[in-house]
């Protein structure tokens, strides 16, 4: 990167070539003003504050933020006249610019307070003029005051770059220019709330902040969001213990202050009234207030009671995609060391059983190499059956940034078309029939191998297996490949000739690969596609990197998974049947394991409980009745369990059917660590105590493990990540203290202290899987996730239900005209098990004779009508 | 019969009525010459002649209508040129449909010009004095037929440019002959070609500016309409100078005439292989796109007008960086005037030295200006670079009308300033112009006499630029606003002394830091009527009068005593009330409450109000 010398208010900067006066000096502590300029945004030069005297070959007046630096220039930022200009400038904007501090919830953070007063203005020679605009509040979570608007253009070009919407831009000209949507419209975004967080004054504004305090008495917590896995840096604003907005900072955490719907506005859960304040205990059919003292006491007598009677492998327990590593680690070294049962699980495992190995065995083989902020810098990006703007919107943004800097391509493909905004000069969009996932990547493979697009020779020696992969993928006919999957051989093969560029590829593997009967054979295959696009053997060798990522549904997904949550694992994916891994980890813990828990058995906690296997279970953090996939069997599962115990923040459909209730302690109210989907360990900051008794997770399951007869107190989260630290090996050099500067990547600590593995090349079956139709249930049930909810936290947030009150089953246009439904009707699905009835919304998205409902809806139990992943169902209107 | 003085143009035409033994009536159908009942005439004509079968009836002599552009003297229009096989063409002016059986009979039939019909003494004088050479084709060809353009020596130029120079001659050509752009920059078109042919990219665009925003101006609109090859020409040449891959023309949606005749023009020179795939069998292709405006006078700006092209809010932005290296799509693109890409075969085919030697020592060759205001021939003229504004205005202009005296010429639109009396003498060229507080601009001069308001013509100007602003930099969006307030006030009577200072510094401030050209010269007007018209502007601060009596606001109504019969007719139909007065008492207006309407004057049959 060529460097440039400069001098600024005679100090001697060294800047790199192309940057603008303004970042260079913003990047060496020079304060120039400025309202329209932004790091994260393409230039705008609208606001002519940033006046800076230059001396190039001559001396002139520069704007700052549209004047490439050049060498040896000399830059003064404050001489005379340069201040009498922008003197006059911010004059100007004072006359029409509504003067309403007392009651503008910008106050104390507004950068045009800020710079008017810095620049000591003197009494205006204009009279101020109301422009009297009516404030536009046309939906639950933003504002805008066109009064205060200065249009500076930053709400505009953070709308159109990096979420890619362009729901709003200026209107009108000269002095009656505004920010608006287009004729007016209710604005119909994805309610990120970038416009909020860019916008200098307090044109935008958040509702849900609405006047609750005064920007300089909150008290700002840089925390870890706690909806998707992502794992953006969120900042908790509070005053008096209470959560009143969330704010994000450009420069803390991995997502560069962009947020999401989920992550800005739906905070309002944290102190919501429905919130568990008391331990319950079921007495006479009914739960009712208790003590923590007695909750505890009871729950461990009666699993002491059935740990003598039955064993504690009679015991079940359901760790948390949502507690921390450390509530999770302590969960199962408690499941495992004090109530001696191996028969633990977690839904994300549940769903994808064969993830865990396989994204181990990708780290090892450095298949799995990349962090999930390095998406920005991807020169080719391919997104397999996810859905990145429902699921991972932040990420999205991450794919635009590449797409905007770098020209990055992209490739998307799913079985249902999907909203994925970019402006990707090479953008291909595949639709594959359902089930024929791994046909369409081994087809890429073939493409590749066939036509050389990789140096093959390479590949053999530096590989195991990869003679025999070719023999698989020469019994490959094309013309029958693009039959199967739908989509044509030149996309297939225009889709290879971009992933083979040089440069760096990183390929997201979604959740309809990962929850899926071929999930095993699928990812197998991407990591074989992966392998073969190894930068060594394309383009000029060495330059760019591949990388496999893998998407995971909530914020701890992988953490719980890490932390060993998971049968037949210990933390960091340990075998436990090896005997040097169970000795280890029993002098760690100071026990001795009976060889009972150690199997892993083919039977699953809940296979067990419908098998009248399980006495008692014992869910953390989980919604077990309404998330897992199969509604009627997990209903039926718990019915056979003597002793249920939920430790959650509401009383959800499972916690209804608990005999002890514990209330836990939310994201705010307590300290620990998260991994997102990106293997990165991120440190949480408490901003609250906790609401009512509620207690973090960690510290129930310690009461509780002290109460059945465990020596040893338990004082901190920093205590417990030392712990993990020394047992996990994924999680080996993570520190505690040092996490709260930098966040720790697992994946690349572990692929640095080892040599990565020769990858084996697996051998897949190519065939796509059956999805039995039948002639009574017609249709296909399709189910995904939604960007405006995620379960039980988004269902209490009283904006975001607001924003999205209903939840829509998706329906074919052609099927909807041959049922003669229209946009809102009433529809009932129905499949062999129940029925649901929702409104319609009819979209050219969806394959036929498929209709789509998310999952994320806490309220609508879409899994009562599942009994697996593509369940057969058939539609009806409601008739009134 | 009429052969004094002779005009070029005219010579040319006898050539070509003599070849062709056939009688030609040609009617002047530019938008001046259609809006005056162009169209009708030459129907009238065209039903009369096969009407009156002349084929036969003359012998040997067919006669032919023909249309032709806008040659500019529009005041006169509905002009008509009849060529008789071995005579002079004559032309009538102020043709009506109710004239032409006359024409066809005398003048025609009888072979006598029907002498009261005839244009003057000083249409004539209007042409003589003028150097048409943009304008060459202008009102004698049809617009609308490639080949008449092709027999006037058209296209000849892009075919010596295709078939004996490089990219490098071309450049150094146009850089020879001191060309520079005709939109108002004045920028030297030679470097702007050379800077666009130093960058390479797989798409690179040419781009004809045909926006003419200003007021008052319609040069481009009356070449575009008249003779739209020789733009075409330019632009190919211009394409070919930086190996452009795609042409647009960028024209306000204002013009219709003009979009039809380009758009014939473009499948015409399509159809000759002047456009398209290999032109002239040569290596290089072009295609030209036409791209209609939406009504903002900002889109005339470079950068905005890239912006408007690809669909976008036309809202110009920062340089670095410049268009040239990356602009259109992000692609090199170079941006030209129309009346500089009509320069540009006349260079071609005349050569630089012979073009270079036309005008100033800075500003080579001829510039077409637009006349209105109060001037007697109101129209197009194109003059030499130096010609002064005395000739401009008063040899080729007619002087004022009404036997009023000259007041200022408003130069350069609303980016322009207004030049007194005392500066008739100044040459027009860039430099000067600008020295003197004007600007060249596109050229439209407005010519105001001793009845217009100095202090009113800078508030038109100002809000023209406040409406027009994009609302990008407050600088212009807010700053114009809030000087059109003050002229308004001041206009209104409500002048402070404060005023002209506050003015003068804000002038300044917006001149400097307005992001581009519309706010950089908005303030023009203002500075260059407080310059050399200040006293006017404390006359209406200070005594709260319009000496002109143009601003109503400053109106005053008085009764005049003497004259008053008492018969109230003011008092009755005052819709304020604010005329007291009986059958006894003379009237009187209150003041206060008039509102100016006028109604009391205009009531008066005895001239008592003044």
């Amino acid at each position: 990167m060529k460097t440039t010398h400069l001098v600024i208010d005679d100090k001697p900067i060294i800047a790199p070539e192309g940057t603008n006066i303004f970042q260079a000096a913003l990047d060496n502590g020079i304060y120039i003003p400025g309202l329209c300029y932004h790091p994260k945004l393409s230039q705008f030069g609208g606001c002519r504050l940033c006046m800076v005297e230059v001396t190039e070959r001559r001396t002139g007046h520069r704007f700052a933020c549209a004047h490439p630096v050049s060498e040896g220039m000399i830059v003064k930022v404050n001489t005379p006249k340069v201040i009498r200009y922008r003197k006059s400038v911010m004059e100007y904007l004072l006359v029409h610019h509504e003067l309403s501090c007392p009651i503008c919830d910008k106050a104390g953070e507004c950068s045009l307070q800020d710079i008017t007063h810095e620049l000591n203005q003197s009494p205006s020679r204009f009279k101020a003029v109301r422009m009297d605009y009516p404030m536009v509040r046309d939906n639950p979570v933003l504002e805008l005051n066109r009064n205060r608007c200065i249009l500076c253009g930053r709400c505009v070009s953070t709308c159109k770059e990096i979420e890619g919407i362009a729901a709003i831009d200026f209107q009108n000209r000269g002095i009656k220019t505004v920010v608006g949507t287009a004729f007016d419209r209710p604005l119909a975004c994805s309610f990120c709330g970038g416009c909020v967080a860019v916008c200098p004054t307090g044109a935008w504004q958040d509702r849900t902040l609405g006047f609750k305090g005064r920007s300089w008495e909150f008290s700002k917590v840089p925390t870890i969001c706690p909806y998707c896995s992502v794992g953006c840096t969120v900042i908790l604003n509070t005053k008096l213990e209470s959560v009143r907005r969330v704010t994000s900072d450009d420069y803390l955490g991995i997502n560069e202050g962009n947020l999401c719907i989920k992550g800005r506005f739906g905070h309002e859960f944290i102190h919501s009234p429905e919130r568990i304040k008391t331990p319950l205990i079921r007495k006479n059919g009914e739960l009712s207030p208790t003590s923590w003292d007695e909750a505890i006491e009871y729950v461990a007598k009666r699993f002491q009671q059935i740990i003598n009677e039955h064993g504690g492998t009679a015991i079940g327990g359901i760790g948390s995609e949502k507690c921390t590593n450390e509530d999770n680690y302590l969960f199962q070294k408690f499941c495992r060391s004090v109530l001696g049962t191996g028969n633990i699980d977690n839904m994300a495992n549940i769903k994808s059983p064969a993830l865990n190995g396989l994204i181990y065995e990708s780290v090892i083989n450095g298949i799995t190499s990349a962090s999930l902020k390095e998406i920005e810098h991807a020169n080719t990006l391919f997104f397999i059956g996810a859905d990145m703007t429902e699921a991972h919107p932040v990420a999205g943004n991450m794919a635009r940034k590449a797409i905007r800097l770098n020209n990055a391509n992209l490739i998307i493909a799913n079985e249902r078309g999907v909203q994925f905004n970019s402006i990707a000069k090479n953008d291909i969009r595949l639709k594959y029939a359902l089930g024929s996932q791994v046909i369409l990547i081994n087809a890429l493979i073939k493409v590749i191998i066939d036509e050389k697009l990789v140096d093959l020779k390479k590949v053999e020696t530096s590989t195991n297996n990869f003679d025999k992969l070719r023999s698989l993928i020469d019994k490959f006919n094309r013309e029958e490949t693009s039959k199967i999957t739908g989509v044509t051989q030149e996309v297939i093969r225009n889709a290879a000739l971009l992933l083979t560029k040089s440069g760096n590829c990183y390929i997201i593997c979604g959740k309809d690969i990962e929850e899926n009967p071929l999930a095993e054979d699928a990812i197998r295959a991407l990591m074989n596609l992966c392998s073969l696009l190894n930068p060594a053997y394309r383009g000029d060798a060495g330059s760019g990197k591949v990388s496999l990522f893998f998407s995971r549904s909530h914020n701890n997904s992988q953490g719980v998974n890490d932390v060993g949550v998971v049968p037949g694992f210990f933390p960091g994916y340990v075998n436990t049947n090896d005997v040097s891994n169970k000795e280890k980890v029993e002098k760690s813990w100071g026990v001795k394991f009976p060889d009972a828990i150690l199997k892993k058995d083919a039977e699953n906690v809940i296979d067990l409980a419908l098998n009248s296997k399980l006495m008692a279970l014992y869910i953390m953090g989980e919604n077990l009745v309404v998330n897992y996939p199969n509604g009627k069997k997990i209903k039926e599962a718990c019915k056979k369990i003597d002793f249920i115990v939920v430790q959650d923040t509401f009383l959800t459909e499972t916690a209804q059917l608990a005999d002890v209730v514990l209330p836990a302690a939310t994201f705010a109210e307590k300290e620990g660590t998260f991994t997102n989907m990106g293997m990165t360990v991120q440190r949480l900051n408490r901003a609250i105590k906790p609401v009512g008794e509620a207690k973090p997770d960690w510290q129930i399951i310690c009461s509780l493990a002290q109460k059945m007869g465990q020596s040893g107190s338990c004082v901190s989260t920093k205590e417990i990540l030392t712990e993990i630290e020394s047992i996990s090996p994924v999680y080996a050099g993570i520190n505690y203290d040092r996490l709260r500067r930098k966040e720790f990547h697992w994946a690349s600590s572990v692929y640095n202290k080892n040599k990565s593995a020769k990858y084996t090349f697996g051998m897949v079956k190519t065939k796509s899987s059956e999805i039995k139709k039948n002639k009574d249930f017609p249709f296909v049930l399709l189910t995904g996730a939604s960007l405006n909810h995620q379960g039980t936290f988004s269902r209490h947030s009283k904006s975001l239900i607001s924003v999205a009150p209903e939840c829509f089953v998706e329906i074919n246009k052609k099927d909807a005209q041959v049922l003669q439904i229209n946009n809102g009707d009433r529809v009932t699905v129905e499949s062999a098990h129940n029925k649901l009835t929702l409104k319609a919304k009819v979209t050219s998205k969806l394959p036929e004779r498929t209709v789509f409902v998310s999952e994320d809806y806490e309220w609508v139990p879409v899994n009562l009508l599942r009994d697996r992943v593509h369940t057969s169902v058939k539609i009806y209107k409601e008739t009134v | 019969m009429d052969t004094k003085s002779v005009p070029l143009e005219n010579k040319n035409k006898i050539e070509m009525t003599e070849n062709e033994t056939q009688s030609l009536v040609a009617v002047c159908l530019g938008t001046g010459g259609i809006a005056a009942g162009g169209d009708k005439v030459f129907r009238k004509f065209e039903d009369e002649i096969k009407k009156l079968g002349l084929g036969a009836a003359v012998g040997k002599r067919v006669c032919k209508t023909a249309k032709t552009g806008c040659r500019g003297l529009c005041a006169r229009d509905v002009l008509v040129d009849v060529t008789i096989p071995g005579q002079a063409s004559l032309t009538y002016e102020k043709v009506t449909v109710d004239m032409v059986p006359q024409i066809i009979e005398e003048h025609l039939i009888k072979n006598t010009p029907v002498n009261k019909w005839l244009a003057k003494e000083d249409y004539h004088k209007f042409y003589d004095t003028q150097q048409r050479l943009v304008l060459a084709n202008s009102g004698i060809i049809d617009p609308e037929n490639i080949d008449e353009y092709i027999a006037r020596g058209g296209y000849t130029a892009l075919k010596k440019v295709l078939e004996t120079m490089t990219q490098q001659d071309l450049i150094q050509e146009i850089k020879k002959s001191g060309l520079r752009g005709r939109g108002g920059g004045g920028f030297p078109t030679g470097e702007k070609w050379a800077s666009g042919a130093k960058y390479s990219a797989d798409e690179k665009f040419i781009i004809c500016n045909a926006d003419e925003g200003d007021p008052g101006a319609f040069m481009d609109r009356s070449l575009m309409e008249s003779d739209p090859h020789a733009v075409l020409e330019g632009m190919i040449i211009g394409g070919y100078a930086i190996d452009a891959t795609s042409g647009y023309i960028y024209i306000r949606a204002e013009y219709p005439l003009a979009v039809k005749r380009l758009r014939y023009a473009i499948q015409q020179a399509k159809e000759r292989g002047f456009l398209g795939k290999n032109i002239l069998q040569s290596n290089y292709s072009l295609d030209i796109f036409i791209k209609e405006g939406a009504g903002a006078f900002v889109c005339g700006e470079s950068t905005a007008l890239q912006y408007s092209i690809e669909g976008k809010r036309g809202m110009p932005r920062t340089r670095p960086p410049q268009s040239v290296e990356a602009g259109l799509w992000d692609k090199p693109t170079v941006l030209n005037n129309v009346e500089t890409f009509g320069n540009v075969p006349i260079i071609i085919n005349r050569g630089a030295d012979w073009y270079s030697k036309i005008g100033t020592e800075k500003s080579k060759g001829t510039k077409i200006f637009s006349l209105t205001g109060r001037i007697k021939n109101p129209g197009l003229i194109e003059v030499p670079m130096g010609a002064t504004i005395r000739q401009i205005v008063f040899d080729m202009g007619g002087g004022i009308p009404k036997k009023k005296k000259f007041k200022a010429v408003q130069i350069g639109g609303p980016s322009g300033g207004c030049l007194p009396e005392s500066l008739l003498d100044s040459p027009i060229d860039y430099e000067s112009l600008l020295s003197l507080g004007a600007m060249m601009g596109s050229g439209s001069f407005v010519v105001v006499d001793e009845t217009a308001c100095m202090v009113d013509m800078a508030r038109f100007f100002m809000n023209f630029c406040a409406n027009e602003s994009c609302g990008k930099c407050p600088p212009c969006r807010i700053g114009t606003t809030l000087m059109l307030d003050i002229l308004t006030r001041i206009t209104q009577g409500q002048g402070e002394e404060k005023d002209l200072e506050v003015l003068e510094q804000m002038a300044d401030e917006i001149k400097t830091m307005s992001l581009c050209g519309l706010g950089q010269s908005a303030p023009n007007p203002v500075k260059s009527t407080l310059r050399y018209f200040k006293d006017e502007y404390i006359v209406h601060i200070r005594d709260k009068i319009c000496p002109t009596a143009t601003c109503v606001a400053l109106h005053r109504y008085e009764v005049v005593p003497e004259k008053c019969t008492k018969c109230q007719a003011c008092v009755r139909n005052c819709p304020v009330k604010a005329i007291s007065g009986s059958t006894k008492e003379v009237a009187f207006i209150n003041k206060e409450k008039c509102i100016k309407c006028n109604l009391c004057y205009e009531k008066c049959n005895f001239m008592a109000i003044k």
